[in-house]
């Protein structure tokens, strides 16, 4: 057997009945997944109205707000934040990805380690990610092995899981402390308070945002939710279909580090970081806003259950779509980012998507619609 | 790993047959319609089978020739030699008598278009020539209205599929009924068989039920897992990607294929494309439930 094969086959035995059980064991999980549908509805109903308030949201904390339109605006802003020879920690972020940050910030003399165990591996490897909350499920524990032991030593193909987790561990914490600045994604943004919800499980985003002297997020406008209430549904609905629930940590940041011990008075900064900058991007994602079927894409919440219900991602996943985008999901995000419909091509509408996702996309729906477009355009096939 | 074919280019090719013929390639209306012998032609109720059954054996010839598309100026020729085997169309007109027998005892006497029988030009709709399938649609809801059809019963998923769609590409006040919703099982069967589910019937069109229904009826014992036939995780036989791209359809195949021999080495399978494309593939024998239960 290959050994996408065997690695695609070990996740989707472990990833899917864990998330049969996870919504049985809590099932307000779906209640709040369709609220979340509805709210985020709202937003794409009222897209300009509402970045304009998060953009105000976060200035009223003490904060940098800017919207970009692509990729190029998105690195400049990103590049005169942190300057040339800094240390960057990065908690995995598909926008920075799709984006080209960490390649630009290298290219600027800067040392930009990512800090998720998946996304560290695919760095070290470099290789793409393979799916959207787990990038290096095409490794089996066997490669990772090997790869650490190439590159940091401590481990070989034959060491447990926790020994290979603990090298790296060793590793990162030191970057952790010297790094000046760390860059995220965001799993919501709320624009009533121009918070910033994050969901993680290793800590390394608990890092990221906190010990570095600047905290960058960079996250699609589509990731707005009204308000702060309706934001702190997300990471909670997220992490239940990704069959990782409860999350370890939920991270939520509004602007710098502050404190209010003498006489109540909100000063900024306090241990954290100084300065708080949030990047809303667009790249694609007004344009397929104003198309009712692709908007329909932009309520993904990138839990990445449908992966693993596809027949074509099982079959040949981590080669299809544009990195990071991968799987149905990504075969909707690559055309709305890159243009691309070619991975849209390769649907065969099973309908297992459908059925699972959280946000109840008719993700066929979307593809056909993208093939038809992509059919009857010179949009890059 | 994965090279798609030119769809462009494919396209052109599948309208300008459904233009000629009625059909995405070139066939002998004769292979569609050799089955049915004393069934009235037209009426207000008829079989609708697409030419799905009788022709699909032979489509994986076509699709074999399908990246090399642009380069063959002569495929005319070539697909007509492309023909059903004897015992793939025997097969084929069984299953069809079957459905027809079936319905028969539940008190419905259909008529048939016999070789006037369009495609339903399923092909397009799932390819995503959205624009095409919609003129073409057109051209099948007049030909049926001209021919007197008010109730259309349709006897494979992707025919039902599309023809269920059409409403949303052109005005039309046909009745489009699938058989599995008028029939009985008619034979009573013992033995133990797995299940591979249609996409189509299952997540789609609300059928899944109804099918699984008739073979218990019958019974028959499916032999199934959560995570290999449960309507979530049931995976697609690939055969809708061969015009796409055949390795991939191939390698999804095997990979359904494995998936199923682990419950049983007999599966039921409701739709033609799902048997030929599992068939190479899958140690065991496979049967479509028209060819069991009825
Ligand atoms: S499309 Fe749905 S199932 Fe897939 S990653 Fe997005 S929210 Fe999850």
């Amino acid at each position: 057997m290959l050994s996408w094969d065997i690695a695609v086959n070990r996740a989707i035995n472990n990833a899917v009945p864990k998330v049969y059980k996870v919504l049985s064991e809590h099932p307000y999980v779906e209640e709040l997944a369709k609220r979340l549908r509805e709210a985020k509805l709202e937003v794409l109903n009222n897209l300009e109205k509402y970045v304009e308030e998060t953009l105000q949201s976060v200035k009223n904390n003490g904060g940098n707000a800017y919207y970009v339109h692509d990729e190029k605006e998105a690195q400049e802003i990103v590049g005169k934040i942190v300057g040339k020879g800094k240390i960057v920690v990065m908690g995995k972020s598909m926008v920075a990805y799709e984006l080209g940050i960490r390649k630009y910030l290298e290219s600027l003399g800067n040392e930009v380690w990512e800090t998720d165990l998946g996304e560290f591996l695919i760095q070290q490897a470099n290789e793409p990610p393979s799916h959207i909350i787990a990038p290096a499920i095409h490794m089996t524990k066997e490669s990772v092995g090997k790869l650490l032991k190439e590159k940091l030593g401590g481990v070989d193909e034959n060491s447990k899981v926790e020994d290979m987790v603990a090298v790296v561990r060793k590793f990162l914490r030191d970057k952790f402390v010297k790094a000046d600045v760390g860059i995220t994604g965001a799993n919501a943004i709320a624009a009533d308070t121009g918070s910033v919800l994050l969901v993680e499980n290793e800590g390394n985003i608990r890092f990221t945002t906190v010990a570095p002297q600047i905290h960058i997020a960079i996250a699609g406008v589509e990731k707005i939710l009204p308000t702060l209430a309706d934001a702190m549904i997300e990471p909670l609905v997220q992490s239940a279909y990704a069959g990782l629930y409860p999350p370890t940590y939920v991270n939520l940041t509004s602007g710098p580090s502050s404190t209010a011990d003498i006489e109540h008075n909100r000063v900024r900064p306090a241990h954290g970081p100084k300065e708080f900058h949030l990047i809303l991007v667009d790249n694609g994602r007004v344009k397929a806003n104003k198309d009712s079927v692709l908007r329909e894409a932009l309520l993904c919440i990138r839990c990445g259950r449908c992966h693993f219900h596809c027949p074509i991602y099982r079959a040949i996943g981590n080669i299809w779509g544009d990195p990071p985008y991968s799987g149905p999901m990504g075969a909707m995000w690559s055309y709305i980012v890159k243009g691309d419909a070619k991975p849209a091509m390769y649907c065969v509408h099973s309908g297992n998507c459908k059925e699972v996702c959280p946000m109840r996309i008719n993700i066929p729906r979307v593809l056909e619609h993208i093939k038809n477009l992509g059919l009857h355009s010179q949009t890059k096939m | 790993m994965y090279h798609v074919n030119n769809l462009s280019e494919i396209g052109k090719i599948l309208v300008d047959n459904l233009n000629r013929y009625y059909m995405p390639f070139p066939v002998d209306k004769k292979v569609c319609s050799g089955w049915a012998k004393d069934l009235p032609r037209g009426g207000d109720t008829i079989i609708y089978t697409s030419c799905m059954y009788q022709i699909e054996p032979a489509v994986g010839m076509f699709l074999k020739l399908l990246p090399s598309i642009s380069s063959f100026k002569g495929l005319m020729p070539l697909a007509r030699l492309v023909k059903p085997s004897k015992s793939q169309l025997d097969r084929a007109y069984k299953i069809l008598n079957n459905i027809v027998k079936a319905l028969e005892k539940s008190g419905i006497k259909p008529g048939y278009l016999y070789e006037e029988e369009p495609y339903s030009g399923a092909i397009l709709l799932e390819m995503g020539f959205l624009e095409e399938f919609r003129e073409y649609a057109k051209k099948v809801v007049s030909l049926f209205k001209e021919k007197g059809a008010k109730k259309i019963i349709t006897v494979d998923p992707h025919t039902h599929n599309a023809l269920t769609r059409y409403q949303e590409f052109v005005k039309h006040d046909l009745e489009i009924v699938n058989y599995l919703e008028l029939v009985n099982y008619t034979k009573k069967v013992e033995g133990e068989f797995t299940i591979h589910d249609s996409c189509l019937y299952s997540r789609f069109l609300g059928l899944r039920e109804k099918y699984r229904g008739l073979i218990e009826k019958s019974g028959i014992k499916l032999v199934e897992d959560e995570m290999i036939t449960g309507k979530d995780t049931s995976s697609c036989c690939g055969g809708p990607l061969g015009p796409v791209d055949l390795k991939v359809s191939e390698k999804i195949a095997e990979n359904r294929a494995k998936d199923l021999e682990k419950l049983s080495k007999r599966l039921l399978v409701v739709c033609p494309i799902c048997y030929v494309t599992l068939l190479p593939h899958f140690k065991g024998e496979i049967m479509d439930i028209a060819e069991v239960i009825f």
